[in-house]
């Protein structure tokens, strides 16, 4: 982990090291608040609430700054089958959840993100924090890019670092300690202006995660009995990936993408997304979504296991390392007002916009997402 | 899965490559592409979000070109 941590400080710095190119992003910009609101809600009625704000500063010397903020409520409802049950016992020992005491009162979890990105030139920094009561999580992570062939070719070189402290809390039927969780990311994204109408972004990426990466509360059915989940403590995992916009005649764009996905725990998978987005008016345009995703299951994800030590020593009872496909649909309207209200000077600052999606995946599992949020153009 | 990988390498290097033996686009020939609907950086902080909900629901992560925070949701 040393050489890990090792390799990530020697990579900022030899980022760091790069002399300026002309590429620039905030500090272009003029500066920029918004928020947003955004409910989630499954078919197994987990509800998410997030609250978001986000601000954008331009600084001296061709720098930028960025700020997020999120609050997120997170409810798990109280295991709904009959006390003293079958099914109800099964809920309580598979639960994703901590259990102490009540099984069947709602779990409530609240969970906070700050984000700072500051540019300069060609140079990105950012931090990341994220709590929660049984969980922190950090990240550093930097990032160089460089204009190539008259600024009709952007190259990006990214990586980051980032630390979790995991503390479960009490829990009846495990009792998994304090653990640990890094991760390493690197990326590289070389993005195209093809023609006057087309833009291509192609990249990959790559993350070595080290520590605990099971549930610490779920309890896998195993031989007969019930047995901690329990999931490799390392995982490689890579992706490339392809994006197209085209700029189509009657004011209107497409956008697809295609992404493949490897892992050393056996899950590969495939990505085909989709967006069609069309002025209705200047300043107003609406946009469809489509996404289609499939995968394989990990090697040692069984849908019943007939030995205590599962596969390896491994046994999950996390869906999302099986087999499975997935499909989301997606509507947003989006209005910049500068051109809806031009007279108005309050007013032509603001862009409003409200997003809807359904997602579905063979799991027989669901969920709806209702977005909303303005930004505000600062003079 | 391999043979799956070798192609999307290959298919990836040719296309930048065809970029490469183009012709540069002027920069007052790139107004359309700023087009919010067009440029990819105004979606980028919703390409955020979403990778959070994915990864929180199936199996794999990436496609946006940067890592995302740590959570207690993955």
């Amino acid at each position: 982990m040393t050489r890990l941590a090792t390799a990530f400080a020697l990579g900022a710095l030899a980022l760091a090291a790069v002399p300026r190119a002309a590429a620039q992003t905030v500090a272009d910009e003029p500066p920029v608040a918004g928020t947003l609101v955004r409910w989630f809600s499954d078919s197994e009625r987990i509800t998410v609430r997030s609250l978001t704000g986000n601000w954008t500063c331009p600084l001296p010397s061709a720098a930028g700054l960025q700020l997020h903020f999120n609050n997120e409520r997170v409810v798990v409802p109280g295991i709904a089958a009959a006390p003293g049950t079958a099914e109800a016992v099964d809920a309580i020992t598979t639960a994703s959840r901590p259990i102490s005491g009540d099984a069947f009162q709602d779990f409530i979890k609240v969970r906070n993100e700050v984000q700072g990105d500051y540019e300069r030139g060609p140079l990105a920094l950012s931090y990341y924090v994220s709590s929660e009561r049984d969980y922190l999580a950090q990240q550093l992570g930097g990032r160089w890019s460089r204009d190539l062939r008259e600024q009709s070719l952007n190259l990006s070189l990214g990586s980051s670092w980032s630390w979790d402290d995991i503390q479960p809390l009490a829990d009846d039927d495990t009792q998994t300690g304090g653990a640990r969780r890094t991760t390493l990311h690197w990326n590289a994204v070389l993005t195209e202006v093809r023609s006057p109408t087309t833009l291509v972004r192609y990249g990959v990426e790559y993350n070595f995660v080290n520590g605990l990466q099971h549930s610490p509360y779920r309890n896998v059915y195993a031989g007969g009995t019930n047995v901690p989940e329990r999931h490799p403590e390392q995982r490689q995992r890579r992706d490339a990936f392809v994006r197209t916009s085209h700029a189509l005649p009657n004011r209107s764009s497409l956008k697809l993408q295609y992404r493949i996905y490897n892992d050393d725990w056996g899950v590969n998978s495939h990505e085909l997304g989709t967006r069609l987005s069309q002025y209705l008016t200047r300043g107003m345009s609406v946009r469809w979504e489509y996404r289609w995703y499939t995968q394989t299951a990990a090697g040692f994800y069984r849908d019943t296991y007939t030995d205590p030590n599962g596969v390896d020593g491994y046994r999950s009872g996390d869906y999302r390392l099986g087999a499975l496909s997935s499909h989301l649909f997606g509507g947003a309207l989006r209005m910049d007002l500068a051109a809806l209200a031009p007279t108005h000077a309050w007013l032509q600052r603001l862009s409003l916009w409200f997003d809807v999606e359904r997602y579905f995946n063979s799991n027989h599992y669901s969920a709806n997402v209702v977005e909303t949020g303005v930004d505000f153009r600062f003079p | 899965m391999r043979r799956a990988w070798k192609a999307a390498a290959v298919a990836l290097l040719a296309a930048a490559a065809a970029g490469c033996a183009t012709v540069p686009v002027k920069p007052w020939q790139r107004e359309r592409l700023l087009d919010p609907i067009v440029a990819f950086r105004s979606e980028a902080r919703e390409d955020a979000r979403k990778l959070k909900t994915f990864e929180a629901r199936e199996g794999s992560t990436g496609g946006i070109g940067g890592a995302g925070g740590g959570c207690a949701c993955k």
